[in-house]
């Protein structure tokens, strides 16, 4: 207090004092006594010197009525001036104080004249204290117990409660006389003042008898007897909300056992009910977050139950208690790039679905006024590095998250650390206040303060190895280890002098060591934790707690599935739109690529080389590929971290119980309408670039396809791996194969025999969404384009005709004349070829025909080496010819068409074919599609003939087994179950197919659940080889 | 707004749309039911009349005895393969390349050499005959003038190759076709030689002389009107042919005699032409071989 309001408050004292009568020495002393409590010796003297100047004390009173009435005024303006003053620094709090220290200076002696009471009056008046509450107070403080006092604020505590004195709140203590306490509502302060004979201790110190004390957060009343009052069991009693929550909660004989075989916790025993604020402590290592997670249901317990009204966790029935509990973590588990109105609104709307908007705000508001952020919400909340809120206020953030929907009990991981000494109180002080409210809080707390100390109602202590080793009343712990190591004043909690209490010296004394002969500690403890176990056993009676069977209010509604993932998509979105850096790259990132890689293959590639002409630009097939990968990068990367960015926040929000679904769903609306735009802008620039036209909405299905599914992929490997690192190091891993196999780099011909199949697609390429989305890009590009869409189909006919007559009849001509000029040989290995090559024309010619009887001829018989004849062959040879003949006729018969085609359209329809073909056709592509890089146009592969050339137009035979989807690459149709499908549209549904698989793998979490199994069948290597 | 008009406009404008597809529908549908033509001509009289022409590239031998500077500018850029889309373009454009080969090959322009020779391959690749040309051997000789006689053996014996194949695959239009074009640039070049050249009579009378193998080349064509392009190109020759028939070809005939020769006996054909070309004839011959060959190339 500084020195001019001492003074102003002495003076205070005086104009009082001296009204009606004068200053009596009693009076006088009771002003030394304030002045006491708040000053050294010498100040004392000095502000005593300063009354009595002022009182005029040791002067001879000059007795005149007349003048009196004068002064009076005089002192009253006085008066006025001086609480001004003081109303300008003062807290309200202070000023309660200081006005009971004046109603009790006045009844010091019991001297209420009107004047001295009228000045009292203005003072509480200028301190803004209202009516009722000065009445009150002025009533508690002159109450002698002769009177009957009866209000809702105050609370007798005697002996026996009377019958005919029946009080609003009163409580039976043995003591002599009244303990009365008084709560001043407006500042939240206790008082209280005993009238009686014994002493009564109130923080270790007696109180004096009449005087008020201010009975402060964590202070503990002893009787005589040795009963004792908390702070938290009086203070119940103010509070109506304490009585309306039934709630138990019981943990017995919880254990806990890691699977390396080392114990977590041991036999611990709690059974509280509502309205307490627990606290945890225990050196580093002793189980703290361990206990708080098994209590809190996070992990289950290796033995033992913990029941809430009766219900048992982790049992049919545990659904009834969800939304129960409440877990606030040690980490801030905010959305850094939302406001702190925006986390707690969103939270809200996930807690309850049957809020109207209005209400929503309401609660959120009050939330937030509650804790006193509510000047802050619409600040980002940032992180560590980017700070716009304090860490206080984070924690607080935390808290409230919680806190709005309100559980019945609250498990709270360390939330004073790293907060500075003011907002560690605050904190506490509001979970304190919680308490009171009805709620069950469990707290794990390091080096509290001595105020946070006394402000819990319990402290469970563990010691290393889970033991519980005290559960009581936090002071009390301090004398119980106290008197457990024979130390003296273990009947003193708190310092004498300061109340403080030092809770360190419960861990000095519980891990306090041997010392050697030569003085020095040794590694062992005095006492282990068994013993301390053991002995509390013995000294201390488990308490029980009445159980509830009904079960515990909860005001949580969960929103439907739909909603739920409405608000995890807007919630996403807005912390996404926040973010300007997440934003600007992600929107510029893909014209960027496009633009440099569309600008880097773009060359003047006319054949006068003056100009660009997509026709000739022998870059695209390579372009499409590399449009395939960005957009596999794109939407890999922009996922890979989703998911362990939020994992905090899912762990907060498991004890919600919201649907995993909606909140998988919410991820892919919004990474796929990302991709969308991505890919859009992609495919726009890249195409205005290149040239490409007709194709925009063609490679953007494609390319959004692909996107979509390396979003899926992301969201998979992000739920499975921990640390976005690995993920990073992860994508090359899933990148590089999808390159590799997307049938561009390398010919799918050419791979090893193990996973290739000559002329289909092999199989592990198929798991390739890329080859996927390559086959229909290039196959689209090819066949639909403007130009090409108009031969097409002439020129399938053509150059499968061509195929057929030129390679294919004339293969087996060659084969035929083979066997008919060596059928007779006894070489063996002539006979071998011979064989082979029978076998192969029969099966060339049955799947030609459709038949096995052609021309007459029945092939089984024909091919077989045994019977074979020159005659059958020349009658072989003369339907191969046939065949040859037929085949020409298609393919002249085609290349007519195609030629009056070509003419028609230019002649009669003015078309200008040339420009079309430079616009829309590409000749390296075409190059690609039709293999005529390839030296080798026919094949044998397992008696067969394989088509080496034209697979864009070689449609592909309709396989017997329907479910046989497989193919040669760039095959223009596709069948599955019987049914044709053009190439494009039956990729890109092959392509969604994979994504819902793995939309499915990460519904269940599938990745995640192999690489746990396979990190337990690691750790039990390692354990054998440690053995 | 904006936008919704412009989506209304491209609602009408797709919508008018069909008025004009519904011609072009049916045109198509026609093709669908197209029969295969074929010549009424056995191809063996086709093989038998081809033989006749004879090869473009003897004509660069007079060109280069004539004295006349190399000019790229008489010839078909090969930049032009590109553009030729249907297998007529393609054939007849081949053997305009083959001329422009060989011409550019007497002068040893060999950078011309190489791209006529890329041109001709991929035309040839298109059209399946690919397999004929064999490329490595063809650089080779193309770019050394020296080889020229090489070059022409190789060519004709290719020509005969492709021509047979061709037949045997009934697509003897090509054939024709791959003919035409080279004679037809053979007597472009010879014009436009001829016009920078008005003095050489032996130029004129090569051009009148034409006049005969034209006759073929009509002969041919005629077999394959039925194809719309060939008949259009048909009728061009038939009126180039009006013009060539201007021209009088006089052949007085003389018992041949046997004379001795530094020791060998030789035969002596003493028959003489006499051609009867004016500068007017050749002038229009050379106006509407531009037109033709204008309609072409291009």
């Amino acid at each position: 207090m500084s020195e001019e309001i001492l003074k102003a408050l002495t003076q205070l004292y005086a104009i009082i004092t001296k009204q009606d009568g004068g200053v009596t020495d009693t009076e006088r002393d009771f002003v030394i006594t304030i002045f006491k409590e708040d000053l050294d010796q010498d100040s004392i003297k000095e502000y005593l010197a300063l009354y009595d100047e002022f009182v005029g004390y040791g002067k001879e009173v000059e007795d005149e009525p007349d003048r009196k009435k004068l002064t009076s005024v005089k002192d009253s303006v006085k008066t006025l001036a001086i609480c001004r003053k003081i109303n300008k620094t003062l807290t309200q709090k202070q000023k309660v104080v200081v006005l009971i220290k004046l109603l009790e200076l006045v009844g010091s002696d019991r001297n209420f004249s009107s004047q001295r009471m009228e000045i009292i009056n203005t003072v509480s008046e200028v301190f803004n204290i209202v009516n009722e509450e000065y009445k009150l107070i002025e009533s508690f403080i002159l109450y002698t117990g002769e009177d009957r006092l009866d209000k809702e604020d105050l609370l007798i505590a005697r002996k026996r409660a009377d019958e005919e004195l029946q009080f609003t709140k009163q409580l039976e203590v043995s003591i002599s006389g009244e303990l009365i306490f008084l709560k001043v509502r407006s500042v939240d302060m206790y008082f209280i003042r005993y009238l009686g004979q014994e002493e009564i201790l109130l923080n270790g110190f007696a109180i004096k008898r009449g005087l008020t004390s201010h009975f402060s957060h964590g202070s503990t009343i002893k009787t005589p007897v040795g009963d004792a009052l908390y702070y938290s069991d009086l203070v119940r009693h103010f509070l109506s909300e304490v009585e309306s929550v039934s709630l138990s909660f019981v943990a017995s004989d919880l254990q806990k056992q890691f699977p390396n075989g080392a114990f977590g916790l041991r036999d611990v025993n709690i059974a509280e009910g509502p309205g307490k604020l627990i606290g945890i402590m225990g050196a580093s290592g002793a189980g703290k977050t361990t206990l708080l997670n098994v209590l809190s249901g996070i992990d289950m317990p290796t033995a033992g139950s913990i029941k809430i009204n009766g219900v048992e966790f982790f049992s049919d029935e545990s659904e009834k208690i969800k939304g129960v509990i409440g877990y606030v973590s040690q980490d801030d588990l905010l959305i850094e790039e939302l406001t702190v109105y925006q986390n707690l609104y969103y939270n809200a709307k996930l807690c309850f679905a049957d809020f109207s908007e209005e209400e929503l705000e309401k609660r959120v508001m009050s939330t937030l006024a509650n804790l006193g952020l509510d000047q802050r919400k619409d600040l980002r909340v940032g992180n560590a590095l980017d700070k716009t809120i304090s860490g206080g206020q984070r924690k607080r953030l935390n808290i409230a998250l919680e806190l709005i929907r309100e559980p019945a009990v609250l498990f709270v991981d360390e939330p004073t650390s790293g907060l500075s000494s003011r907002d560690s109180e605050n904190v506490i002080d509001l979970l304190k206040e919680l308490s009171l409210k009805g709620k069950l809080i469990f707290v794990v707390i390091h080096q509290p303060s001595s105020d946070i100390y006394k402000m819990f109602d319990k402290m469970m202590i563990m010691d290393v190895g889970g033991f519980p080793i005290y559960y009581g009343p936090p002071v009390e712990a301090i004398t119980y280890f106290k008197a457990a190591t024979n130390q003296v004043g273990a009947d003193k909690g708190q310092c004498p002098t300061c109340g403080n209490v030092n809770p360190e010296q419960i861990f000095n004394i519980i891990e306090a060591k041997v010392v050697d002969e030569y003085g020095e500690f040794t590694n062992k403890r005095k006492v282990n934790p068994t013993q301390w176990k053991e002995l509390y056993d013995t000294t201390h009676k488990p308490e029980k707690v009445e159980e509830i069977h009904e079960l515990p209010p909860r005001s949580l509604k969960i929103p439907t599935y739909l909603k739920q993932t409405l608000i995890f998509a807007k919630r996403d979105l807005l912390s996404k739109l926040s973010n300007k850096q997440y934003m600007l790259i992600n929107l510029l990132e893909a014209p960027l690529l496009a633009i440099i890689l569309a600008f880097l293959v773009r060359y003047k590639n006319s054949p006068d080389s003056l100009s660009y002409v997509f026709r000739f630009n022998e870059n695209i097939p390579v372009y499409l590929m590399m449009a395939i990968i960005v957009a596999l990068f794109m939407g890999l990367t922009v996922s890979a971290e989703e998911i362990i960015k939020d994992r905090k926040i899912l762990k907060r929000e498991s004890f919600l119980n919201l649907s995993w679904n909606s909140y998988l769903l919410s991820k892919v609306t919004i990474l796929f309408a990302l991709s969308a735009i991505q890919t859009i802008l992609f495919t726009v620039i890249g195409n205005l670039i290149l040239e490409i036209h007709g194709m925009t909405l063609t490679y953007w299905l494609v390319l959004f396809t692909i996107s979509c599914t390396a979003n899926v992929m992301g969201l998979n490997i992000s739920s499975a791996f921990n640390s976005a690192v690995t993920v990073y190091i992860l994508i090359p891993l899933l990148i590089i194969p999808q390159m590799v196999l997307s049938g561009l780099l390398f010919n799918f011909d050419k791979l090893n025999e193990l996973v290739s199949t000559k002329g289909k697609v092999p199989v592990v390429a198929d798991m390739m969404s890329s080859r996927w989305a390559y086959e229909a890009i290039a196959v689209r590009q090819f066949k639909d384009n403007e130009y090409e869409s108009k031969f097409y189909d002439f020129e399938k006919d053509e150059f499968q005709a061509d195929f057929k007559s030129s390679y294919w009849v004339k293969e087996l001509k060659n084969r035929l004349n083979h066997v008919i000029e060596n059928h007779k040989s006894t070489d063996d290995a002539t006979a071998a070829k011979i064989r082979g090559n029978l076998e192969l024309i029969k099966n060339e010619l049955i799947d030609e025909a459709g038949t096995s009887v052609v021309n007459d001829i029945d092939l089984n018989i024909a091919c077989d080496p045994t019977k074979f004849s020159t005659a059958i062959g020349l009658e072989l040879s003369r339907y191969l010819e046939k065949l040859a003949q037929k085949y020409l006729d298609e393919y002249n018969l085609a290349v007519q068409k195609k030629e009056k085609l070509i003419y028609g359209l230019e002649k009669s329809f003015s078309y200008d074919l040339g420009d079309i073909k430079n616009q829309h056709y590409n000749e390296s592509l075409a190059d690609l599609v039709r293999n005529l890089s390839s030296k080798e146009r026919i094949r044998e592969f397992n008696g067969r003939l394989l088509q080496n050339v034209d697979p864009i137009f070689n449609v592909p035979k309709a396989p017997i087994n329907s479910i046989n989807y497989r193919t040669h690459f760039f095959a223009p149709v596709k069948f599955l179950f019987g049914a044709t499908y053009d190439t494009y549209w039956f990729n890109l549904s092959v392509i969604w197919g994979m994504t819902l698989i793995m939309y499915l793998t990460l519904y269940f979490e599938l990745l995640r659940k192999v690489i746990v199994a396979m990190e337990k069948v690691g750790s039990k290597f390692a354990r054998k080889e440690k053995l | 707004m904006r936008k919704i008009s412009y989506f209304l406009l491209c609602l009408v404008v797709f919508g008018c749309g069909p008025g004009k597809k519904s011609d072009e529908q049916a045109f198509l549908d026609s093709l669908n039911n197209l029969e295969l033509d074929a010549p009424m001509i056995s191809e063996e009289v086709i093989a038998e009349i081809v033989q006749q022409v004879p090869s473009p590239l003897e004509i660069s031998y007079l060109l280069k005895d004539a004295g006349t500077q190399y000019n790229f500018g008489f010839l078909n850029t090969p930049d032009n393969s590109s553009n030729y889309n249907s297998n007529f373009q393609k054939a007849i454009n081949l053997g305009i390349y083959g001329t422009d080969l060989g011409y550019a090959n007497i002068y040893e322009e060999n950078q011309d050499a190489i791209k006529y020779l890329n041109s001709i391959k991929g035309l040839a690749n298109d059209l399946s005959i690919g397999q004929y040309f064999d490329f490595g051997t063809i650089a080779r000789l193309a770019t050394n003038s020296k080889n020229l006689d090489s070059l022409l053996l190789i060519t004709t014996q290719n020509f005969n190759d492709i021509n047979s194949y061709l037949q045997e695959n009934k697509r003897s239009n090509l054939s024709v076709l791959i003919l035409t074009g080279g004679w037809l640039e053979a007597l472009h070049i010879t014009c436009q030689v001829a016009q920078a050249n008005p003095t050489n009579t032996q130029l004129i009378e090569k051009i009148g002389e034409q006049k005969i193998t034209l006759d073929n080349i009509v002969q041919l064509l005629q077999f394959y009107t039925q194809d719309p392009a060939i008949a259009d190109l048909h009728k061009q020759i038939v009126e180039l042919k009006a013009t060539f028939d201007q021209i009088e070809i006089i052949t007085v005939y003389a018992e041949p005699t046997m004379e001795e020769v530094n020791g060998i006996i030789v035969t002596k054909d003493n028959s003489s032409t006499t051609v009867n070309i004016t500068t007017e004839n050749v002038e229009a011959i050379r106006a509407q071989v531009l037109k033709i060959r204008e309609s072409i190339i291009s």
